[in-house]
């Protein structure tokens, strides 16, 4: 009866495979995920800020030139005599720029605006207006060739994170972009525990309800049953993560190198050299190691095939547990206590990870990288850290091994579960139902 | 003859009840068996005790000879009485997953399958979603998965509920078929009236009890035995005159054309011979009949017997008057 299993597992996969939600969701997630994430670059570079006139009123007398030297795109500063009320009221101006006439003891100036002011507009004349006070200062000490030591002094630090590994080869990785990563494949680990985990729980209380399930298990053992139901729904998810994973990976090697500027790119190219000048680089040295790690297919493959084994693993684990209340209740209404113990356990994981991505090598993440409760996703989290493989090794086997353990335990659970109707049970019917012989 | 199938001192229990208390049946083969008894009786747990679904606490099943085991269920089919089909899958494809299930090869089971639609006349239904048909509809495709891998052993538990007249009447053709193509039947069912028609062989389970095992025709006689039926035209008290103390109850009732119809039974040592003649003497006799009661009579009696023998308090267990 070895191949019934098969069957079972054939039969729950073509039905969802075959869905036209499947379909749609798995071709059309990571177009939106890349979409989600092209979005802000795209509608900023589409959108260009209108222009703006501003009048200036410039009570001290030593900001007005160094604002005006440098005039800013898409805004005309205009110094003015007239007293504010009337500045105000023109319509020639967008609005008026007042700035105190002790502007160096007391930094103050006020923006008025007829229209809605933006956090880009108030920052950058901010920052004019402290450059021109603090240059006013350092002017007002009579240093010698003052530019040129200013020009001198003007650094920008890019600090770049070298992990070196035992063998003491180094990799260049930002935290800022294991942060990222890790967290973006540990959100796609509970979209799937859950979303999966539901899907097992659900189709066993339709069984039930639809009472198939009494002429299922006239020929398939009850724990064949459970044990097919959950294969088959995992294959269909970890079909969904390769496909995944081959669009995007496509979708970086092609698209990415097509939406980059060339300039950017020599950037990319120049920093995997190690020939990069970080200062005269004009992007973010982050967004260069993330444009270059993810025009890496190997990278792609190594976040995706980890995903895949703690994906298995931890919907193995949590599908156990799903399966065990769906065969206990009648309906989904009355799963909805008992599913908490499954719920609750994937949401905190979660969570966790959030603060586990900035302390990963705390004591709190190693523990709950070992737990099977919370070991898929927060270990998922700490592994771009670059953290030892033999921390990913043992997490990977208790989890594994707590998969026998639930689903031996759940077997037990469902095989009476299945045939109890019209009680809505609870967690010590379950208990006691584990215990039978 | 031999059995397709013995219990042997069956015991299931669960928290809070014993649902079979040491039964004990077997089922001939090329039969059709009566599973009879109140709901909540035991039939079910005796029906997932042999398909193998659940495993009895003490006692062992005997397939063909041999205990029990998981490969025997390739040759049983179960129709339960709670139906029930994949609502989203198709007909056809819905069928072949239950027959492979039950060890067919697909090109086999896909070709029998054809044959069964082919004979119900509904081959337009294969690419048809469950939910699509109407429940008598559903019921032919369910009996179909029951039957398609022509297993040895079919049990069908309440096979006519919700099948109307026509539908019913096919089925019980079918039914009659697959026994005389050898294939053995256990039938569970309320409707005592298909009992009598189609059963040979009977256990009647009370209180997960066998309480009452045998040949229909045998039963109904041994439970008949002394009791007969008369139509006569005269008087009864002539006739009760003439009988004497032989005669333990009688009814009377007014039959067509102003003759009387009688039941009568008479105690255990009389010979019936005795009563034709006395009784040819007394009135004008028409017809002289063995009373053999409906098998509905012998359930509703020996499940009230049992109760009562067993000082189980019921107030829905039936009255009798014999």
């Amino acid at each position: 009866m070895k191949s019934n299993i098969s069957i079972i597992i054939g039969r729950e996969f073509k039905e969802r495979v075959a869905k036209k939600s499947f379909i749609v969701t798995t071709i059309l997630m990571p177009v939106l995920m890349l979409a989600f994430m092209a979005a802000p670059a795209l509608i900023m570079s589409l959108s260009s800020p209108e222009n703006r006139t501003l009048a200036v009123i410039d009570n001290s007398g030593i900001v007005l030139p160094a604002l005006v030297e440098h005039q800013p795109e898409n805004l005309v500063l205009v110094p003015t005599a007239e007293p504010l009320d009337s500045a105000i009221r023109s319509d020639r101006y967008n609005g008026v720029l007042v700035i105190g006439a002790d502007v160096a003891a007391s930094p103050k100036a006020s923006l008025y605006m007829h229209d809605a002011s933006s956090v880009e507009l108030e920052s950058m004349l901010a920052s004019r207006i402290e450059d021109a006070v603090r240059d006013q200062k350092l002017k007002s000490y009579n240093i010698d060739n003052l530019q040129q030591i200013l020009d001198e002094t003007e650094t920008n630090v890019n600090l770049s994170t070298i992990r070196v590994d035992d063998k003491g080869e180094g990799e260049s990785t930002s935290s800022f972009l294991s942060f990222g990563i890790g967290l973006f494949s540990t959100f796609i680990l509970y979209m799937f525990l859950l979303m999966y985990g539901q899907m097992v729980m659900t189709s066993i209380i339709e069984e039930k309800s639809n009472r198939v399930l009494e002429l299922v298990v006239s020929s398939v053992k009850p724990t064949q049953l459970m044990l097919g139901k959950i294969l088959g729904v995992g294959l269909v998810a970890v079909v969904q993560v390769i496909i995944w994973a081959i669009l995007l990976g496509a979708m970086s090697m092609i698209v990415m190198p097509m939406l980059v500027p060339d300039a950017v790119m020599s950037q990319v190219n120049a920093l995997n050299a190690g020939t990069l000048d970080t200062a005269s680089a004009s992007v973010d040295v982050d967004m260069l190691q993330a444009i270059s790690y993810f025009g890496s297919p190997v990278a792609i493959l190594s976040i995706f095939g980890y995903l895949l084994l703690f994906l298995i693993g931890g919907f193995l684990f949590y599908a156990s547990i799903f399966a065990a209340i769906g065969s206990a209740v009648d309906n989904i209404q009355d799963a909805s206590q008992l599913q908490s113990f499954a719920v609750l356990p994937i949401i905190l994981a979660l969570v966790f990870s959030f603060t586990v991505a900035q302390e990963p090598n705390s004591t709190l993440a190693v523990w709950l990288s070992m737990i099977p409760f919370t070991s898929p996703m927060v270990m998922l989290c700490r592994i771009p850290f670059s953290i030892p493989g033999w921390e990913i090794a043992v997490s990977v086997a208790i989890l594994y091994l707590s998969f026998v353990v639930m689903a031996w335990i759940s077997g037990k659970i469902y095989r009476v579960g299945i045939f109890m109707y019209g009680k809505k049970p609870n967690i010590k019917d379950l208990i006691r139902w584990a215990r039978y012989k | 003859m031999s059995n397709i199938l013995e219990i042997e001192h069956v015991t299931k229990r669960f928290t809070g009840h014993t649902a079979l208390d040491d039964v004990s049946l077997s089922i001939p083969k090329g039969k059709i068996y009566g599973l009879l008894g109140p709901n909540g009786a035991g039939k079910t747990t005796l029906i997932r005790i042999i398909n193998h679904i659940t495993a009895p606490d003490s006692g062992r099943v005997l397939f063909n000879g041999h205990q029990l085991r998981e490969e025997d269920v390739a040759h049983i089919g179960y129709l339960p009485e709670e139906r029930g089909l994949y609502k989203k899958m198709r007909v056809g494809e819905q069928a072949l997953f239950f027959a492979r299930l039950k060890g067919m090869k697909s090109a086999e089971a896909n070709r029998e399958l054809r044959r069964w639609f082919d004979k119900f006349q509904i081959s337009g239904w294969w690419n048809k979603k469950v939910e699509e048909l109407s429940k008598g509809m559903a019921q032919k495709i369910q009996f179909i998965v029951t039957v398609l891998h022509r297993p040895e052993l079919l049990i069908f538990d309440e096979p006519f509920s919700g099948f109307d007249p026509i539908n019913a009447e096919l089925l019980k053709r079918e039914i009659l078929e697959l026994r005389d193509q050898g294939s053995t039947v256990i039938f569970s069912t309320h409707n005592m009236d298909s009992v009598e028609r189609l059963c040979d062989d009977i256990t009647l389970i009370n209180r997960s009890h066998n309480i009452l095992s045998g040949n229909v025709a045998e039963i109904r006689a041994r439970m008949g035995r002394g009791r007969y039926r008369l139509t006569f035209n005269g008087s009864p008290d002539a006739l009760l005159a003439a009988l004497g103390s032989r005669v333990a109850s009688s009814t009377f009732d007014n039959a067509e054309g102003g003759a009387v119809k009688a039941e009568l039974k008479v105690q255990p040592d009389v010979d019936r011979r005795e009563i034709i003649a006395l009784a040819n003497n007394s009135v004008d006799l028409v017809s002289f009949d063995r009373a053999l009661p409906s098998m509905n009579d012998i359930f509703l009696s020996t499940v009230a017997e049992y109760n009562r023998a067993n000082n189980i308090v019921n107030e829905l267990s039936p009255v009798l008057e014999s």
